[in-house]
């Protein structure tokens, strides 16, 4: 037995040396998995966090950022993605990572100010310079003739938030009449010639292919269309149009497993905080912080916005009768 | 670009547009707009066919992640998910033998009362072909960290490995979590024995030493604690497994012996990656440790059956000719412990593997059911085996504890001759003298009680001694065509003379001789893959 202990203590000995639990925690990396038109946005925050996180803890913190149709990343993360946040363009595809991944608890929403939506945006017309289409509201969208550039709902969070405008403005003009919604809507799609799985994908085949004479797009990617292509587009505002709340959330499983929770929750804190706030409205996202929102009034245009909840009744509701399978997109794209 | 200028060109002069164009154009400024307007329709409609072209090519190439890739080559077949998470593969061995004994004896001789006077040898050792071992393997990995294993025996060595009744060689999961921290748990190969943890297809001889074979365990049923540390230059391993007999295969049901054996296991590599001519040296040691006294009350009663076979099965020669047994009323009575120093060196084509162990056991003569209680007839006995083997491939590829890779495979057509390995090893094992010596009351074997041995040195040898030359031929890395010759010399083994000749208390019996030797040429015939 004595030669048992004997070959136990130099076990343990020779795990001590390799001393393989004390590794050094001073640079963490984190993983954000976002939808399409963020890119730029995180850039640049992901530069002010790192350097915020520096000062405050001396730890170097890499944050490496995955984009691409909302919906497609929330199923990535559920299929084993290992984000430690999701800064997706809708509630609906956040709750999914509780719904079908349990990653993280059923009541995401209430962690953080605004519904977890540190910054809102919504849905614009892109057109050519000139507007040769003379496209002014949702209405001359839909004539025969007009080409209209949207991603596929079925994959895109910003092509649900275009859906679910045009769908509010025609309830709005036909006094709720669910039939004639539909209608428009279809007429829209008919419009349609390409779908994008994704918001960037969109705005490549309209800005860089030079096809469609609208797209139906992000305010933020319509106000970047413009800065980078001066001169070649305009953006039209619609009478009416829908208040997008792209939520945010830390993965709980994986940053339970990568033991990143408190560097995460930062981040995702420091979207709130002044200079986040500020780096959201110079990448034209609107800015929920009253001081900035105030400060960058002038840059967004005032438009009549709805809500997910006020018309369709939040997005589980929406999300069943509009775009799940067999459900009305499905409907009136087969036509 | 070019590519849309001629879908262009030939829309519009499959449409008649640009013979008519010329004439509006002089014509008719109205019909010189619409000819625009055309233009620009079919402009678009060019750029949304090129778009959605390449729409669907991403889409294509994000499916390609997607999709799980069918594997097929001559290491496995097997099919994996796109992201390399999840892989199930299917292995399989098949070794085709044959033995061929100028000398030698099967098995040991029973030796009784009325058994005659003169020799009381075994019968002679059968030439035969046999399946030595039929094992396909299901293996695989889920969620990138969870591998499991699961391969059965259709061969030889489902019955001549001892204790084994399943016909299942391996069915594990082993959990790596980290590579300093993973778990196995299930059937597998103990952590102990370096010769039995170098696969059976890559092995230099067709037999293994008596280290590994007769003494170390085969298979057990248990957990293991294992990985890597100081990068990957030190291999460690802590095990609480069933315990099972020597060079044993534990059956997949419930054990008789009611305390566990405990393992563990270092091994290091302390030049691996190095440019050096010690980078191809590994040492380590190896122990294991049970303390059957548990399975017994204080009466000397046992709740199990008890047997010689918890001991072992036998021990066999490199024929697989049983040379010796403990006597049928000998059991495993208290603790057993074992220590195995092991090393290899490889350099170039050389390689050398070199194993020692030694074993204390303590046993009991008779059954407590027949009132004889645990520790009357007690001893511990200290038995040692030790193997060095040496190989040298010809043909230039380097050697390793894994196997051969041909620089060239054996092609008629191409002119490749596979790789060619010469292989020779030394192995003994020895047995503790007081096995054989008689603790009974002396006299006769037809007096009651006047004979009692742990092993009887008329049908038991003492020791065995080999050795090995061969030729391995590597066709491919999945094909191999071996051939050995092995001469065994024992000490004792065989009676002569008049089996109820007196023995005296202490002493050995004196109507022995040598077990014949054996002398045998096997021959193999490997697939593996």
């Amino acid at each position: 037995m004595k030669t048992l202990y004997l070959t136990l203590s130099l076990l343990i000995a020779v795990l001590s040396l390799a001393n393989p639990l004390t590794a050094s925690a001073a640079e963490v990396k984190l993983l954000n998995v976002s939808y399409d038109p963020t890119r730029e946005l995180y850039v640049d925050f992901n530069a002010a966090f790192a350097k915020y996180w520096l000062a405050k803890t001396g730890d170097k913190v890499s944050v490496n950022a995955s984009h691409g149709g909302s919906g497609k990343q929330a199923r990535a993360i559920i299929d084993g993605l290992e984000a430690d946040v999701a800064t997706l363009a809708l509630a609906y595809d956040v709750d999914q990572l509780y719904e079908k991944g349990k990653l993280i608890p059923k009541d995401w929403q209430k962690r953080l100010p605004n519904n977890s939506s540190p910054y809102t945006s919504t849905i614009v017309f892109l057109v050519r310079k000139g507007n040769p289409k003379h496209i002014k509201d949702w209405d001359d969208v839909i004539k025969p003739g007009v080409s209209i550039i949207t991603p596929n709902p079925k994959t895109s969070g910003g092509a649900r938030w275009n859906y679910l405008a045009a769908w509010a403005y025609a309830l709005h003009h036909n006094n709720n009449d669910e039939t004639k919604a539909k209608e428009f809507v279809a007429k829209l799609y008919k419009n349609v010639p390409v779908l994008d799985s994704g918001a960037r994908g969109s705005t490549t085949t309209f800005v860089e292919r030079g096809i469609g004479d609208v797209l139906l797009a992000w305010e933020n990617e319509a106000f970047l269309a413009l800065k980078e292509t001066p001169g070649k587009f305009e953006i039209v505002v619609p009478s009416l149009s829908i208040l997008a709340e792209p939520p945010v959330t830390v993965v709980d499983k994986v940053v339970d497993k990568h033991k990143t929770r408190a560097v995460a929750e930062a981040y995702l804190n420091y979207l709130y905080t002044e200079e986040g706030q500020e780096i959201a409205a110079k990448n034209y996202y609107r800015p929920t912080l009253e001081s900035v929102a105030k400060k960058y009034e002038n840059q967004f245009p005032k438009i009549n916005l709805v809500t997910i909840d006020g018309v369709f009744g939040g997005w589980t509701k929406a999300q069943k009768t509009h775009f799940a399978d067999g459900g009305v997109f499905d409907e009136i794209y087969a036509k | 670009m070019q590519f849309k200028r001629k879908i262009i060109a030939s829309l519009l002069v499959s449409s008649g547009v640009l013979g008519v164009a010329g004439q509006a154009a002089a014509n008719d400024s109205t019909e010189l707009e619409q000819l625009r307007a055309l233009v620009q329709e079919l402009d678009q409609k060019v750029k949304v066919l090129a778009r959605q072209s390449e729409i669907a090519a991403e889409d294509a190439t994000t499916k390609k992640k997607e999709t799980p890739v069918v594997k097929a080559s001559s290491s496995g077949f097997g099919l994996e998910s796109a992201d390399g998470q999840n892989s199930i593969r299917f292995r399989g061995v098949l070794q085709s033998d044959y033995r061929s004994f100028s000398d030698g004896r099967s098995g040991i001789g029973a030796i009784s009362a009325s058994a005659p006077a003169g020799f009381y040898p075994a019968n002679e050792a059968n030439n035969s072909f046999l399946i030595r071992r039929a094992r396909p393997t299901v293996e695989g990995t889920l969620w990138g960290i969870y591998d499991f294993r699961f391969t059965p025996e259709f061969g030889e060595a489902k019955t001549s490995n001892s204790g084994s009744t399943s016909g299942i060689v391996d069915a594990y999961v082993d959990a790596r979590f980290k590579p300093w921290f993973q778990v196995r748990a299930g059937k597998f190969k103990p952590y102990v024995g370096l010769e039995r943890l170098q696969s059976a297809t890559d092995i230099k001889l067709i037999e293994r030493s008596y280290v590994t074979n007769a003494i170390l365990p085969n298979r057990d049923l248990g957990v293991a604690l294992h990985g890597d540390v100081l990068d990957n230059k030190l291999n460690y391993a802590f095990g609480i497994m069933n315990g099972v007999p020597d060079g044993g295969d534990s059956p997949t049901s419930t054990t008789t012996i009611n305390d566990r054996e405990y393992q563990a296991r270092l091994f290091s590599t302390p030049f691996k990656d190095q440019d050096s001519a010690l980078a191809g040296l590994g040492f380590g040691m190896a122990t294991t440790y049970t303390d059957a006294s548990g399975t017994f009350n204080s009466s000397g009663t046992t709740a199990g059956t008890v047997s010689n076979s918890d001991l072992t099965s036998g021990y066999k020669t490199e024929g697989q000719q049983t040379f010796f047994q403990y006597t049928s009323a000998t059991y495993q009575s208290g603790r057993r412990f074992r220590w195995a120093p092991q090393a290899y060196y490889y350099y170039g084509p050389f390689g050398l593997m070199a194993e020692y162990v030694d074993e204390s056991v303590k046993v009991n003569y008779d059954v407590p059911s027949n009132n004889q209680s645990v520790g009357v007839n007690q001893k511990t006995l200290n038995n040692n085996a030790w193997e060095i083997t040496a190989s040298y491939l010809l043909t230039g590829e380097d050697a390793s504890f894994k196997g051969v890779k041909p620089k060239q495979n054996f092609d008629l057509d191409k002119g490749g001759w596979g790789a060619w390995e010469v292989v020779g090893r030394y192995d003994e094992i020895n047995l503790d003298n007081d096995t054989f010596k008689n603790f009974g009351t002396g006299g006769t074997l037809s007096t009651a009680n006047a004979q009692r041995y742990f092993g009887d040195l008329r049908n038991s040898a003492k020791s065995a001694k080999t050795w090995v030359g061969g030729v391995n031929w590597y066709l491919n890395p999945n094909l191999k065509v071996a051939l050995n010759y092995e001469q065994t010399r024992f000490d004792g083994g065989a009676g002569i003379g008049n089996p109820n000749a007196s023995v005296a208390n202490g002493e050995t019996p004196t109507n022995v001789t040598d077990r014949q030797e054996e002398k045998a040429v096997f021959a193999r015939f490997q697939i593996a893959y």
